[in-house]
């Protein structure tokens, strides 16, 4: 099966590079803050709390952003297997080898990506405490110490989150019966995992805990800072359990839509895929959720800290560099969130061509197909702008809250019609980049 | 347009893959005529041209020279949109691998032509388009829920639903069992008769060939022969008659 892999991978590079991405730069971004906690261990004292909450809190939201990226584009690119697992079954394979070639081919990539996201976070890391030390936010008595103990850990936590994500994924790839035939029509939708809806039921319930937890304790601390490390991460928990829970989402939310779809030819099959295969179309829905609530929630979190910053007392006066240098690094995260935008809708719709082609022989023209996956980006992007506005209140409502600006924040409305746009924009752009390779 | 204008035809027919040394010639100038109301099944050994024939007719591949007629119009040239609308309303296919497609209903692939063609199914046509089948009581299934023999009979309704002037078929039993093979052959066989649907079938079956009014036998990209009224016995000896030329040509 070990050499089976290898050679599987070797064949079909294109189905790799999608986890390889994600697992490359999410390592990177997950190792550079890692560089932080571990330089803070021997940095000055005056410099270890700063440098525990950038590279602890801040990079802790960052990690979970990234770890849930890999999982789910290992899920994707695994879940695509399962016509290819049922031929290898029909001569011979038994579930499990064929589930230790999906697991193994995963970790062999991911391993690669990480090691290389290593490497590029050796040289993010340092970057990014020099520009703490030039914001004056660490004294120069601190020195950067990042190495291989916080590179590696970050690397391993991706190739191992990769890992058992391919794991989880395999057994639903070789999950149909033994017989199954490679011409037989793919098996039908299975309803979410009892598991699967604790694990999102239970981060949504953290991320509203600690939107509560910001409004009751910590805005009422003394610390200006104590509401932000409880609010910060409220909306990124929150969309990542709501992303968790996408495919349930997409089938309930999708449906309403479907009479305003169900007009043209095309938009019928959008409408039909849309609600009846969301286990796939999810794939390209999770990011767009986490995309939409992270960068909402935490950009306004930061354009109401800059407002009212004075008001709430600027314990050391560097309150606009800690607004610069959140700035960059949520700037990063989003960056990230955006990236794996792309490259999940691009993923699935890659393909797809097997599908296109049936429906082209069937008499849909090309330009059908074109709107048929354009309307289904559509319809994706905007359940999951909706979603992701809705996670995103989780933290710009109880920081608005403690920092005297009501419900609403005072400023930046602009903010989520313009991260909306950009995501629909993704979604859609990466979808009819990725059609024009599958389609004819 | 006269009564006797074949339902379909092709003249000089011909098709080269590739060019130069490596080229290889598929179809060699075939001319074939289909009259309305005909079964006729193709048959021929592997790499006889078979599906390239097919592929040529439903405008899925374009012909290297020669023509396609289709009730007597010319649409080689066609636009390939053109040619994709002229399969979907005037062509009905039914592919060995069933081509349903997985997140429709049967009910919705039956009216997936339709559909494409931006009209409203009409519920009636499709509940005896499917009726016809016996499939009536298996409407909102999906396709993951139907058996092989279930997929490929709601693939027989939804080629029909249209009345398309020709139903083309491509190895329609290729991959189901004989019993359920039966019932599809007998479903094709009670639209000839009960509907006067022109029919074109591929295939390599002698059984699946003794269904029509007449065999075409290809060989190396020519017609090697026709057989009227086949008999499975009659079918396979010519078959493999077939086999024995080729073998020694090659």
């Amino acid at each position: 099966m070990t050499a089976l892999a290898l050679r599987s991978l070797r064949h079909r590079p294109a189905a790799a590079v999608a986890t390889f991405m994600a697992a490359l730069l999410g390592t990177a971004l997950m190792a550079s803050f890692a560089t932080l906690v571990e330089s803070a261990l021997s940095a000055h004292d005056d410099d270890r709390e700063l440098l525990i909450i950038m590279g602890g809190i801040v990079g802790g939201w960052a990690a979970l952003i990234v770890l849930f990226s890999v999982a789910s584009t290992v899920g994707i690119v695994a879940g695509q297997r399962t016509r290819e697992a049922g031929l290898l079954r029909t001569i011979g394979a038994t579930p499990r080898q064929v589930r230790a070639l999906i697991v193994y081919e995963a970790g062999v990539v991911a391993l690669l990506a990480a090691s290389a996201g290593a490497v590029v976070a050796s040289i993010g890391g340092p970057a990014l405490f020099a520009a703490l030390q030039r914001g004056d936010l660490i004294t120069a008595a601190s020195e950067y110490a990042g190495g291989p103990a916080s590179l590696s850990t970050a690397a391993g936590a991706v190739v191992l989150v990769g890992t058992v994500a391919a794991g989880i994924a395999s057994r639903r790839a070789t999950g149909g019966p033994a017989a199954f035939s490679p011409r037989q029509a793919e098996v039908s939708a299975l309803p979410l995992r009892r598991w699967r809806i604790l694990v999102g039921g239970l981060l949504v319930a953290v991320g509203l805990a600690s939107a509560v937890v910001t409004v009751t304790v910590t805005g009422k601390a003394g610390d200006a800072y104590a509401a932000m490390q409880t609010s910060g991460s409220a909306s990124i928990v929150v969309g990542v359990g709501l992303a968790t829970l996408a495919p349930g989402l997409l089938r309930l939310l999708a449906t309403p839509l479907r009479p305003l779809l169900a007009r043209s030819g095309s938009g019928h099959l959008a409408a039909a895929n849309t609600t009846r295969r969301a286990h796939l179309l999810a794939g390209t829905l999770a990011p767009v959720i986490v995309l939409v609530s992270t960068a909402v929630g935490t950009l306004l979190m930061i354009g109401i800290d800059d407002r009212t910053l004075t008001a709430a007392g600027d314990p050391e006066g560097v309150g606009g560099t800690i607004t610069m240098i959140n700035s960059v690094v949520i700037g990063m995260i989003c960056l990230f969130a955006a990236i794996m935008v792309v490259n999940a809708a691009v993923a699935v719709v890659a393909h797809r061509r097997t599908e296109l082609d049936r429906l082209w022989r069937l008499g849909a023209t090309a330009g059908q197909l074109r709107s048929s996956i354009v309307l289904e980006a559509a319809v994706v992007a905007f359940v999951g702008i909706l979603l992701g506005l809705l996670g995103s209140t989780a933290t710009a409502v109880p920081y608005a809250i403690v920092r005297q600006e009501g419900v609403v924040p005072d400023g930046q409305l602009w903010l989520p019609p313009l991260i909306a746009l950009v995501a629909a924009a993704l979604t859609i752009g990466a979808a009819w980049g990725a059609q024009r390779r599958s389609a004819r | 347009m006269a009564d006797d204008t074949p339902a379909l035809a092709v003249q000089g027919l011909t098709k080269r893959h590739g060019s130069g040394a490596g080229a290889v010639d598929a179809l060699v100038g075939i001319d074939l005529a289909f009259a309305r109301g005909t079964f006729t099944a193709v048959m021929g050994p592997s790499g006889s041209g078979k599906s390239t024939f097919l592929a040529c007719v439903a405008g899925l591949e374009r012909p290297t020279s020669g023509q396609v007629l289709i009730e007597g119009t010319d649409v080689t040239h066609w636009t390939e949109a053109r040619r994709t609308r002229m399969r979907r309303d005037r062509i009905g296919f039914v592919f060995q691998d069933f081509s349903l497609i997985p997140y429709l209903t049967a009910a919705e692939n039956v009216a997936l032509p339709a559909r494409l063609s931006g009209r409203r199914a009409q519920p009636e046509a499709i509940r005896t388009a499917l009726a016809r089948v016996g499939l009536e009581n298996r409407a909102g299934h999906l396709p993951g829920a139907l058996s092989g023999g279930q997929q490929q009979r709601v693939a027989v309704a939804r080629a029909l639903v249209t009345g398309p002037t020709v139903l083309l078929a491509d190895e329609p039993t290729g991959a189901l069992d004989s019993a359920t093979a039966r019932k599809v052959l007998q479903l094709l066989r009670a639209a000839v008769d009960d509907l006067g649907q022109t029919t074109v079938m591929v295939t390599h079956d002698p059984v699946a060939a003794s269904y029509a009014d007449d065999v075409v036998f290809l060989v190396d990209g020519r017609v090697g022969g026709r057989m009227a009224a086949p008999s499975v016995d009659a079918v396979a000896a010519q078959l493999a008659h077939l086999d024995q030329l080729t073998g020694v040509a090659r």
